[in-house]
């Protein structure tokens, strides 16, 4: 299936929104693949499977971090461009996955150049103060780097996502068989990327435990992840009420000893 | 005891209003022209535009004074924006007060930022994009694979709720209760506690994650006289259904510990699968 113009300039406006952060809210929203893939699936008449492919390669970004103006992947361009060469290419979510995930690395080019380029429009905000022209101060922090980054984001989006859909199908054919399930295989195993960064920020002392426990309640009662979250959510309060409990019977008892000793 | 010191009326001059007006640039504009040179020093300038007329009003140097302040402002700063939105609040409400009069120098309203904003964007990117995202994401996805697009859309409003209610409630916090009450609350367990609940929630529904959806599973049938022994079932799922995706999300795990960074992961996991899918070792 291949797309209109229409279709993939449009693809290619959801991504700026999605990486420019435009409102700024877009960063915690549009990028995610979750909305973007399925915002993608609107476009091309098929918001179902744009939602389903997009929650699964958003899987693969579920804790990255972009932090001090880094950008460990453009997961925004790996949701836009993953679903929409699902829905062309009769891709399943796995597969998709596996080809947003290098598509995603080569993204994070756009965020280094934007962070570059926009350092320009910084002296033209200095001189909107020099003269007192405060109004004019959102022409250089909004307007005209958001024009940059729509030309850099758009123009590549909607060619990727034009002349990729042309090509998907035959690309896909020519995969049938082994590679196909290579391709299956990674997209199977990617997952544990996201959760595993997640981790480096929370799989730390006491908690540690309840990985493993949520694992074994997870495979043994097939329970989905709202029940399991809510689960979560009074483990937690509880845990927390006994350890601080705890800890305040420790330092009392700390507090004690001290006195004891300066005497 | 603070407050029977505090006998003095503080006085504002500037209205809710363009307060309000100041809180939306910060949210709205915070990374519109995000770089590398002064980071969000401009979006810091930005929230100040609404407010800066009210300031020095009946100076006769107002002009002068003014444009001092949003000089000082347009300096480097980078912060977490929701958890860092107190500190905007705080330097409006500082010099709201040097522009009525309170002896407070220019560098004082400087190095406070700077010295706020290390540690909010630690908290910040931690609790924000380490625990909140990830659990917000992970019910969400398995709401949406579920076969509804319901995920996606409640995720987005969620989301943005969220990141407006506590931007802007943060940023009230920082104008009103000042900068001693923001070190006091980074300073009080009370910010540990929740820490550390938000680790024991975030490790659970991880565990969930990943029972239901890492997939790595063993394609190996061994065939001897007759009878075919599927190594995955009879072996693997035997010991415990899900016991691959776990060991293999824990090696990841250790070798992120290991200092590998993801792209080196990335890499690593398209070789694995290539070569345990040629040689029938992994199946889809």
């Amino acid at each position: 299936m291949s797309i209109s113009v229409l279709q993939a300039v449009l693809l290619g406006i959801l991504y700026w929104i999605g990486e420019a952060n435009l409102p700024f809210v877009g960063l915690w929203t549009i990028q995610r693949p979750l909305v973007c893939g399925w915002i993608a699936g609107i476009i091309l008449g098929d918001p179902l499977t744009g939602a389903m492919v997009g929650a699964s390669i958003n899987l693969v970004y579920l804790g990255f971090i972009s932090a001090g103006g880094s950008m460990p992947a453009d997961m925004a361009l790996a949701g836009t461009l993953g679903a929409t060469y699902a829905i062309t290419g009769n891709l399943d979510a796995k597969t998709a996955l596996a080809l947003a995930v290098p598509i995603g690395i080569l993204g994070t080019l756009v965020w280094y150049t934007r962070m570059t380029l926009d350092s320009v429009f910084v002296h033209l905000g200095d001189r909107f103060v020099d003269k007192e022209q405060y109004n004019k101060l959102w022409i250089a922090n909004v307007l005209l780097p958001q024009i940059m980054s729509a030309a850099i984001c758009i123009i590549p989006c909607s060619l990727a996502a034009y002349f990729g859909a042309a090509y998907i199908e035959d690309f896909v054919d020519m995969l049938s068989g082994t590679p196909l399930t290579i391709f299956q295989i990674i997209g199977g195993m990617m997952p544990a990327l996201g959760i595993a960064i997640t981790l480096q920020y929370i799989f730390k002392g006491e908690s540690r435990a309840f990985l493993f426990l949520g694992f074994v309640i997870a495979v043994y009662s097939g329970l989905g992840l709202l029940p399991l979250g809510v689960i979560a959510l009074l483990m937690a309060i509880v845990y927390t009420q006994l350890a601080y409990k705890q800890h305040e019977d420790k330092s009392k008892a700390a507090e004690e000893a001290d006195m004891e000793e300066d005497f | 005891m603070a407050e029977e010191t505090k006998t003095k009326e503080v006085r504002h001059v500037i209205p809710k209003k363009a307060l309000y007006h100041a809180a939306f640039n910060w949210e709205t504009w915070v990374q519109t022209n995000y770089n590398y040179e002064r980071m969000m020093g401009m979006a810091c300038g930005h929230t100040f535009v609404p407010v800066i007329d009210y300031l020095y009003k009946d100076d006769p140097d107002g002009a002068a004074k003014r444009k001092e302040v949003m000089q000082r402002e347009m300096e480097f700063f980078n912060v977490h924006p929701e958890f860092g939105s107190c500190i905007l609040g705080m330097a409006i409400a500082l010099e709201e007060q040097k522009s009525l009069g309170e002896p407070i120098p220019g560098e004082f309203i400087t190095s406070l930022k700077t010295s706020l904003m290390g540690p909010l964007a630690g908290i910040g990117d931690t609790i924000w994009q380490g625990v909140l995202i990830p659990i917000l994401l992970a019910i969400c996805i398995d709401i949406t694979l579920t076969g509804t697009v319901w995920g996606s859309i409640i995720y987005l409003i969620l989301m943005l709720v969220i990141t407006y209610v506590f931007s802007f409630a943060n940023f009230f916090f920082g104008y009103k209760q000042g900068s001693e009450a923001i070190m006091d609350f980074l300073e009080k367990g009370l910010l540990d506690r929740l820490l550390l609940g938000a680790q024991v929630m975030g490790c659970t529904v991880m565990g969930g994650l990943i029972a239901n959806y890492v997939n790595v599973s063993c394609g190996l049938k061994l065939v001897t006289s007759g009878s075919t022994f599927n190594v995955q079932k009879q072996l693997f799922d035997a010991v415990m259904p899900g016991i691959l995706p776990l060991g293999f999300t824990m090696l990841v795990y250790w070798l992120m510990k290991k200092r590998w960074t993801s792209i080196k992961i990335i890499v690593l996991i398209i070789v694995i699968g290539i070569v345990g899918g040629l040689t029938g070792i992994l199946a889809a």
